[in-house]
């Protein structure tokens, strides 16, 4: 039974999960919900998602959300079944800097991100409501603190261990709405190991696939 | 060599550490910044956290950061070699739900708790301002709402998974400074659940030594 996955490819937590299963090798099904009302439904609420939350995974009759977490179970399960991708590898300590960086960027880097991409993509568009300019430049001043730290982390490194992992994938889906809006690039292009960084993001093929997805 | 934790003794993030220490029958030393300037240092900003944060933990020349990366990596490594207590199940499915847990902790139910603790305790103590009551009531209501969930998400279970795990522990340090507020804990006390997931928690042996200590 193919594994479903039920969200939106706008939303960066979702896409976090495409990336995941692209990366991986693992076919799969996508299901938007019927609409934003759906995932409020009592049987949506006591079946998919306690708190009415997307995206959620269907692996036969197992149910799992909140998207770091099924990122995990699909490298756990399925790393190395479908490709060689190593996601989270099998060193105990090289694993335990993998959490430490997903942790960096739940901690650190999304909240800065989120205000910035929180006005200029989802503001109009879902409050309609126009880009509050305090907001952006008080995510930019954040956020440019954060980049000064990543910029010394990466010295030397293609990616956030070393080696790609899943630190890396957690943060694409942000970046990328945060990146493509034109007047913010600079934070990212501004600093040499972190543009490197990000380049090689973008330019990995199960990447600029799922990137596709959000646009259509 | 013994394993070093760095970080201030009432700090939550660093109890989530020592309980998992305890919980896994591991010894440790534990050392405490001389004050706050100290770990915003050149070196240790270099050495042991990009950020300036604790907790940091020391396992020979293995230096790992953020409180919820170190227990993870102290499971991983030592889960079984000291006691048999099981912080994170080896089965593939019962994990990935402990991680949904885990992700519940740090999406819906700290930002809520940390507010309530940064009016209540932070505000007075290091910037001598009173706590502001619109904020608190805010918090409390958000709090409210993910407590109704837990309460279901309990029903007919001891534990968030059914058996203890690490997504428990993650949840302790902030309830136990926000329950040890009167007028707070008829927010666990008022859900049959809750309360009897919470007493339990506290009522286990490593978690009351560790609160035991915090007192003196």
């Amino acid at each position: 039974m193919t594994i479903k996955l039920i969200g939106y490819p706008i939303s960066t937590p979702t896409l976090r999960v495409v990336i995941c299963l692209k990366e991986l090798g693992i076919p799969y099904e996508f299901e938007p919900p019927a609409s934003f009302q759906a995932l409020k439904d009592k049987d949506y609420i006591a079946n998919k998602h306690a708190f009415g939350k997307i995206p959620v995974l269907l692996d036969g009759d197992y149910v799992i959300n909140e998207s770091r977490a099924i990122c995990r179970y699909l490298v756990s399960k399925y790393q190395g079944k479908y490709n060689d991708t190593i996601l989270i590898p099998s060193d105990v300590h090289k694993a335990g800097l993998v959490e430490q960086f997903i942790s960096y960027e739940s901690c650190y880097y999304d909240s800065p991100v989120s205000k910035i991409i929180g006005q200029e993509v989802f503001a109009k568009k879902f409050r309609g409501k126009d880009p509050d300019p305090e907001i952006i430049k008080q995510g930019r001043e954040d956020l440019s603190k954060v980049l000064d730290v990543y910029e010394k982390l990466l010295e030397g490194k293609e990616y956030l261990i070393g080696e790609f992992s899943l630190a890396d994938i957690f943060h694409c889906p942000c970046t990328n709405l945060a990146y493509g809006i034109a007047a913010h690039s600079d934070l990212w292009d501004n600093r040499p190991n972190v543009k490197n960084w990000w380049n090689n993001l973008r330019n990995r093929d199960c990447i600029k696939k799922s990137f596709e997805e959000v646009k259509n | 060599m013994s394993i070093k934790l760095i970080g201030f003794p009432s700090s939550g993030p660093l109890l989530r550490v020592i309980i998992t220490l305890r919980e896994l029958g591991l010894p440790y030393e534990l050392e405490i910044p001389a004050n706050i300037q100290a770990i915003k240092e050149e070196d240790y900003i270099k050495n042991k956290h990009p950020f300036g944060k604790i907790p940091v933990l020391i396992d020979g020349d293995f230096v790992i950061n953020e409180s919820r990366p170190i227990c993870t990596y102290l499971v991983s490594k030592y889960q079984g070699k000291h006691n048999n207590t099981n912080l994170i199940p080896s089965d593939v499915h019962k994990a990935g739900l402990v991680g949904q847990y885990v992700s519940y902790e740090s999406s819906y139910y700290d930002p809520p708790i940390s507010t309530i603790i940064y009016q209540e305790i932070y505000s007075k103590k290091f910037h001598n301002k009173d706590p502001d009551p619109e904020v608190v009531k805010q918090a409390r209501e958000e709090l409210a709402k993910v407590l109704d969930v837990y309460e279901k998400i309990l029903e007919g279970k001891e534990y968030l998974n059914g058996e203890y795990s690490i997504a428990d522990i993650f949840h302790i340090p902030s309830t136990h400074y926000v329950y040890g507020i009167d007028a707070h804990s008829d927010l666990w006390d008022s859900r049959p659940n809750v309360k009897n997931w919470w007493n339990r928690l506290y009522n286990r042996e490593a978690v009351k030594k560790t609160f035991d200590e915090i007192k003196n």
